[in-house]
């Protein structure tokens, strides 16, 4: 019961936190509110100065418990001693009871369903892994460290700043707890948006559409970021409209902090800095209001760009690592990683708004088959409101072609919900569509149109919430990858590394698990891994360049067509020869590769586990480049490769004395490799001379049986099993 | 309109910003070299499908039932799974299973048939209660390593429920090919 009162205290602490710094800005700005939308706004504003001050305290690397929690409660203090923190401001007009009863009801009924979820123990698989996996990685060392092993840690992490505090008090639900406040937060914004323009009954049929989406609920009550995103973005939006009337230069201030927030919180959301900068010249045809709000932005969004230039060499990390070459990110990862966000499988995009409304398998969950009459929301075009909802909507639904998943339709939903509402703005027809919507939205009715297997909630997690039943109990039974973190911290020593090929929840073990799909590094490892079983990536053919012994000090092979999409070149081992002899490997050689010239000593190791890839796929002009230090008499050249990519194809170039390249050879002769017959071991041993000694493979990862039915063959043993999965030890040679 | 020294600005930071980041390494020098193994074996195949297994499922082909992972399961008279082997040479049957006190008090002796792709292993006749162990060597020609090979063993005689007439066959805990 304990456990479950600090979840409590970590989330009401923060939650007020913010809204203390956000009052106290709206006051210092002398911003005039009505009472009703000072509180959203004073939070939302909040929440993106915390952000800053919290990522602040990890920069100085003192994030210790005490330095967050105080940081929260100072700024209380402060607002509250200075009087910010009272809500004031006049109301808008009085409700109708109608109104009051009818969407009171249905808001009750889902905060119940939604509060209890995300106060009970946290099993989302993302929440768990990487949105507080970094939140309890940073905590430990308390302060940024430079991750390069995961791609989700350069991201940036606006929203998950503030699970800081609140992790730090209440652990993992507490920050569920602060992402749902953003989505109550965002639902009194939209209820007030509606009122301050004469039309409450819209602000609350647009908020509860959005508020009782299925995957807006689920989402909303997980430690994620969408629904702190859609309401950064309609706090942004609600700003714009107020400035529009007043033409209050203070407001720029907030519009553009707000601006950057939406980047800090989500990149994707940097379309809704676009719009308000755009509004502000559209609307004023001057360049001073802009650079105010654009320099108040940057506030918000250098910082995470200077942590990627300094922590990835790249400010744009883990995207554009075509542009910002780096070591750590892989370009045919990224691609191949693109590729799948923008169709989640789903081949025949004609079939995304049925997938993401109501069968929500593929996608990740339903906003509602209530949204198919989106197209509806059109009518609202006849009002100036709705021109302006409808645009907004429409930027921040631009970024989803990239991440076509149903949470990914968060942000722009709101807009949507209010425009749909104020195109039909009849009290009698919104409730017919809320009554509609909320049933087919509440967990028991889901099942019978949804996908069996679609996102969602399924019942009231109260006894879960309150701890009834036992956190580790529940997380036991009910989350597979909990297990998993468990079984790692009880037999893997502090501070070892684990490379798994699938996800496991990080921020349920105190160690670093290296999934192979997130880094380059943990790409590299995993390749090594599965050359052990998969005889595809096995070096299988030996490509022998031959031509008239000559002198040569520089020596390259070179890639001269293009391969088809995804097809790399690749190097288990280079080798050089003259008179059938090899030329031993001397420390004078100079080794470089392009791309990825960061991976070109494993084309010369002798070893079959490593090879050298280009990462990306296979064009003209990529090569490897041997300078031997000193001329030296050379008649053949080897490269021994896998058989999984045919459509490259190679030649040997030699430097002369001028500098300049030409061809040597072409066309070479394929020979047949035999197979290593120890070439488990040969991975294992790699894996161990890089550090990593466990390895954890879940059933259903590919080559999983292969170890599990002989693990000594690989030089391993087997340490623990259970939860789908399999913990290995490396025995060292 | 005064945004064309701000564009300008701005592009120029950008184009600055989009090109100072290409820091390529120096070149590397060959890195250690690795040595062949001397004491290292080769790997031997053991597909074997235990009840404990998570994906142990996938590879029922008839009277197991699914569900949940467990040390053990109940089977109906002739149990099967599914298994690709990537050779036929040397392979081994294996199968560790118990005959139930309870069931052998109604049926009594039962015999056990072992069978790969139809061929039939073996038969053994179980005069006792308890845990058993099997294993006998399995022809080459018997496993394609294109196809599937069946691997099964039915009981002659099952318990049948007194209350819900179910049929039981014997309890399995695992069976498989292995080298």
């Amino acid at each position: 019961m304990w456990q479950a009162f600090w979840v409590l205290v970590g989330a009401a602490v923060t939650v007020a936190g913010c809204y203390a710094t956000g009052a106290l800005a709206l006051d210092r700005l002398t911003v005039t509110l009505r009472r009703q939308e000072r509180l959203p706004l004073a939070f939302i504003l909040g929440a993106s100065l915390m952000h800053l001050a919290i990522f602040t305290v990890l920069a100085l690397k003192i994030a210790y418990r005490p330095v967050l929690i105080v940081l929260m409660l100072a700024a209380i203090g402060v607002a509250v001693w200075r009087g910010s923190w009272k809500l004031k401001g006049e109301s808008f007009g009085p409700l109708s009871l109608a109104l009051k009863a009818f969407c009171g009801a249905i808001f009750g009924l889902f905060t119940v369903l939604y509060f209890f979820h995300a106060w009970a123990p946290e099993s989302s698989p993302d929440g768990s892994a990487y949105h507080l996996g970094m939140v309890t990685r940073y905590l430990r060392v308390h302060g940024f460290e430079q991750v390069t092993t995961n791609m989700y840690a350069n991201l940036s992490e606006g929203i998950e700043m503030l699970y800081f505090p609140a992790f730090a008090i209440g652990k993992h639900s507490s920050a569920a707890l602060v992402h749902y406040a953003f989505l109550v937060a965002l639902a009194m914004l939209m209820f007030a948006y509606g009122r301050r323009i004469g039309k409450p009954w819209v602000g609350a049929a647009g908020a509860l559409l959005m508020y009782v989406s299925p995957v807006v609920g689920y989402d909303g009550s997980i430690a994620y970021n969408d629904c702190g995103v859609a309401a950064i973005a309609f706090a942004l939006f609600y700003i714009l409209e107020l400035w529009e009337e007043s033409r209050a230069a203070n407001l720029l201030i907030p519009i553009g902090l707000l601006a950057g927030y939406c980047y800090a919180a989500k990149y994707t959301a940097f379309v809704m800095a676009i719009y308000a900068l755009g509004f502000l010249a559209w609307k004023t045809r001057r360049a001073r209001p802009v650079l105010i709000a654009a320099l108040c932005a940057s506030t918000m969004i250098v910082p995470w760009v200077t942590k990627n230039w300094i922590y990835a060499a790249n400010p744009a990390a883990p995207f554009f690592n075509k542009i910002f070459r780096n070591p750590y990110f892989h370009v045919v990862t990224e691609k191949e990683y693109k590729d799948f966000l923008s169709n989640y499988g789903v081949q025949n995009k004609w079939m995304l708004p049925l997938e993401v409304t109501v069968r929500g398998q593929l996608t990740g969950g339903l906003i509602g088959p209530i949204f198919l009459l989106t197209p509806i929301a059109l009518l609202a075009l006849r009002f100036r409101q709705g021109r302006r909802l409808l645009l907004a909507g429409a930027v921040m639904l631009a970024p989803y072609a990239t991440n076509v998943g149903s949470r990914f339709l968060i942000p722009c939903l709101p807009f949507f919900s209010v425009a749909l509402a104020l195109a039909v703005p009849w009290a009698p027809v919104l409730a017919v569509v809320l009554i509609a919507h909320a049933w087919l939205s509440w967990p028991s009715h889901i099942n019978s149109y949804s996908s069996p297997y679609a996102w969602r909630l399924d019942r009231i997690l109260w006894k879960q919430a309150i701890r009834k039943i036992p956190q580790d109990r529940y997380l036991i039974e009910n989350f597979g990858g909990y297990g998993i973190a468990r079984m790692i911290d009880e037999h893997v020593p502090k501070g070892a590394r684990v490379l798994a090929m699938s996800g496991v929840p990080d921020s349920y073990t105190t160690h670093e698990v290296l999934v192979s799909f997130q880094a380059a590094g943990n790409e590299v490892l995993g390749d090594i891994l599965n050359a052990g079983w998969d005889e595809g990536i096995q070096p299988a053919r030996r490509r022998v360049f031959q031509f008239p012994a000559r002198t040569a000090r520089r020596l390259r092979v070179i890639n001269t067509a293009n391969g088809v999409p995804l097809e790399e070149f690749k190097a288990s081992e280079l080798r050089f020869f003259f008179q059938g002899k090899e030329i031993e490997r001397a420390p004078e050689w100079k080794l470089r590769a392009w791309p990825n010239p960061w991976d070109v000593q494993l084309a010369f190791d002798n070893s079959p586990a490593t090879r050298w890839r280009s990462w990306e796929t296979a064009t003209p002009g990529m090569h490897i480049d041997v300078d031997f230090g000193k001329y030296q008499l050379v008649d053949e050249v080897a490269l021994e490769t896998s058989a999984d990519y045919g459509g490259v194809r190679l030649q040997v170039d030699v430097m002369g004395q001028d500098g300049q390249w030409t061809k040597l050879a072409g066309a070479p002769r394929d020979e047949v490799m035999k197979p290593e017959p120890f070439i488990r071991r040969w991975s294992s041993h790699e894996l161990h001379e890089r550090g990593i000694d466990y390895v954890l493979m879940q059933d259903t990862d590919w080559g999983a049986d292969d170890m599990r039915e002989d693990p000594e063959s690989w030089g391993f043993l087997e340490i623990a099993k259970g939860h789908g999965a399999r913990l290995y030890k490396v025995v060292k040679r | 309109m005064r945004f064309y020294p701000t564009i300008a600005l701005l592009a120029t930071l950008l184009a600055m910003f989009a090109t100072s980041c290409q820091t390529m390494p120096e070149p590397y020098a060959p890195p250690v070299q690795r040595q062949p193994f001397e004491d290292a074996r080769a790997h031997r195949i053991a597909r074997i499908v235990s009840m404990a297994d998570s994906d142990a499922p996938a590879h029922f082909v008839r009277d197991i039932p699914p569900g949940e992972p467990a040390a053990w399961k109940w089977t109906n008279q002739n149990p099967a799974v599914k298994l690709l082997l990537k050779t036929n040479q040397n392979l081994r049957y294996v199968i560790d299973f118990t005959v139930p006190e309870v069931t052998f008090k109604q049926t009594g002796p039962v015999a056990l048939t072992f069978s790969v792709n139809g061929h039939v292993l073996d038969t053994v006749r179980y005069a006792a209660y308890g845990e058993y162990h099997f294993e006998k060597s399995v022809p080459p020609e018997w496993v394609d390593t294109q196809k599937e090979a069946i691997v099964e063993a039915s009981i002659d005689k099952v318990f049948v429920a007194p209350g819900d007439g179910a049929k039981l066959g014997f309890i399995l805990t695992r069976i498989g090919l292995t080298q």
